[in-house]
């Protein structure tokens, strides 16, 4: 009796280890980012999108092939989200993404989701433990709302916070991941690998219904219009424009491209702490700091590797996430979000 | 069947009619299937063709919008194929044909006879126009980047349906339209 009932469990304990449903995303609670509307404010702006519930399908089981192979299909400006996690580099082409929106991956042995919303151009990771998250088909603030497969919580990508379902409230365990060049990546990681456009689904990956990165048309303009409403306005930049934003529990700010370009390092106050955000030429990126005691940046010592930034003083500093978006999207997700637009408009 | 019956023999004896429809059917079908994103450009030359994944004919993208089973490539165009998706642009298009090639005959029909009904014949195809173009106005519109797109997005559901509904209604009505006009 004994000896069925330990087969009985043992199975049991099988059956619950090997259902990937049964385990969630591992989560930050509470959130450390800010949220600048209210949970029910969120699910009040969702919108369907077009497509239904996994309509647009991520990728479960993604392939990669070597930078010759990509070299095939990319050109060197050709826009790619660049991933370097374990030591190993991966990048995803934005114009396989922009048909997927989501790749679920694993590397070496720690999985991920590699998330792309077109519509408010924005590309972050997240850990995503044994569960995979999906494209729930729905928008807010025209940014994609995932869903995990595990509680079926519905998470706009932008915000990482749930704002439905069991983990409401809850926050995505976040990685940094690169919006740049292919020609970029590879130079900063030579033996990097890319996502194959054998994605099991068929698409014609030499177009992007969208408009192009490559060259700059369509959707992508900085002038051209949203689509959808959004929670929050604003007019001082074109709504298209691309900032590099982070959050953190102390706020939110966010830096145009122009302006990141122009200098080498930005420093912020942001809710009563301060930042540095520090300009990556060869990835026309920026790394972001927290510099509590606002420690002198040395721009001559920094020193940009695989792993980010370098030396320069930033030792000691913590890292935090920071990602691309179109001007409009930030601010609708960010109301209270500070502005950083050049040398001339510092106070 | 009686109409079915007078459809049929409005159009048997009359090739041109039947190759307006066709043709009509053709160049709806292609510019359905451009416009939600079947058809479009990228291709490298040549003609090349590959049907991977048969096993997702029937897998849903969205409304009335299925899973491509194969990729065509034919000079600059690439066709990403799904035969029901392919069903649905041309089926369409025959309606559509099919509603603009009777409206034409009605007209000529009336003329010969002297009735007044020109008008009448021109107003019943506009629904079937209006029909026609409302499966791939979302689409269109967020091409014009027009923020109207996201009032049609919530209502893509319907509007394939709704435009089959209403090319039917006016074939029906067009057909017994000419009916009373023979007989």
């Amino acid at each position: 009796m004994n000896g069925s009932r330990s087969i009985l469990v043992s199975l049991a304990a099988l059956l619950l280890s090997a259902s990937p449903a049964l385990a969630g995303v591992p989560t930050v609670f509470p959130a450390e980012v800010p949220v600048g509307h209210t949970l029910e404010a969120f699910r009040q702006a969702v919108r369907p999108g077009g497509p239904g519930k996994d309509g647009i399908p991520s990728l479960d089981r993604p392939r990669f092939h070597s930078a010759d192979a990509a070299d095939a299909m990319l050109d060197d400006r050709d826009r790619v989200v660049g991933l370097y996690l374990e030591g190993e580099a991966r990048a995803y082409p934005q114009r396989i993404l922009v048909w997927h929106e989501i790749v679920n991956d694993e590397l070496r042995g720690k999985p991920v989701s590699i998330t792309y919303c077109p519509l408010t151009g924005t590309a972050l990771g997240f850990h995503r433990g044994d569960s995979e998250l999906g494209v729930s088909g729905r928008l807010v603030n025209s940014n994609l709302v995932m869903y995990d497969r595990a509680t079926d919580s519905k998470w706009p990508q932008m915000l990482g916070v749930a704002i439905d379902g069991p983990l409401a409230g809850q926050g995505l365990d976040e990685l940094r991941v690169i919006w740049t060049t292919w020609g970029a990546w590879k130079a900063r990681h030579p033996d990097t690998r890319a996502l194959s456009p054998e994605t099991g689904h068929v698409r014609n990956y030499r177009r992007d219904p969208y408009g192009s990165y490559n060259p700059l048309s369509g959707y992508y303009l900085p002038e051209s219009s949203r689509l959808f409403p959004v929670m929050a306005e604003s007019r001082r930049l074109p709504p298209k424009a691309t900032v590099l934003g982070f959050r953190t529990s102390a706020g939110a700010a966010a830096v145009t491209t122009h302006a990141l370009r122009g200098e080498a390092v930005i420093d912020l106050a942001v809710g009563g702490t301060y930042y540095s955000v520090i300009h990556d030429a060869v990835l026309d990126t920026g790394w972001v700091v927290h510099n509590p005691r606002r420690s002198e940046i040395r721009v001559e010592d920094l020193q940009f590797g695989p792993q980010g930034v370098t030396g320069g003083g930033t030792e000691g500093l913590a890292a935090v996430n920071a990602f691309e978006a179109m001007w409009f999207a930030w601010k609708a997700f960010y109301p209270d979000t500070l502005l950083y637009q050049g040398e001339e408009q510092r106070p | 069947m009686k109409l079915l019956r007078t459809l049929w023999e409005s159009l048997r004896h009359w090739p041109l009619g039947l190759g307006l429809a066709g043709g009509v059917a053709l160049v709806y079908g292609g510019l359905f299937l451009w416009l939600t994103g079947d058809l479009g450009g990228g291709g490298g030359g040549g003609l090349h063709a590959t049907f991977p994944s048969w096993e997702r004919v029937w897998e849903a993208r969205g409304p009335f919008h299925f899973e491509p089973v194969g990729l065509i490539e034919a000079g600059p165009l690439v066709w990403t194929f799904s035969p029901v998706n392919t069903l649905v642009a041309w089926g369409l298009g025959l309606l559509l044909g099919t509603n603009l090639v009777l409206a034409w005959r009605l007209r000529r029909v009336s003329r010969i006879c002297g009735w007044q009904a020109s008008g009448s014949t021109l107003l019943s195809s506009l629904p079937a126009l209006l029909a026609g173009g409302a499966c791939c106005a979302p689409l269109v519109l967020i091409w014009l980047g027009l923020p109207l797109a996201r009032a049609l997005a919530s209502m893509t559901p319907w509007l394939i349906p709704l435009a089959t509904l209403l090319l039917l209604a006016s074939l029906v009505y067009l057909t017994m339209a000419l009916a009373s006009s023979i007989y």
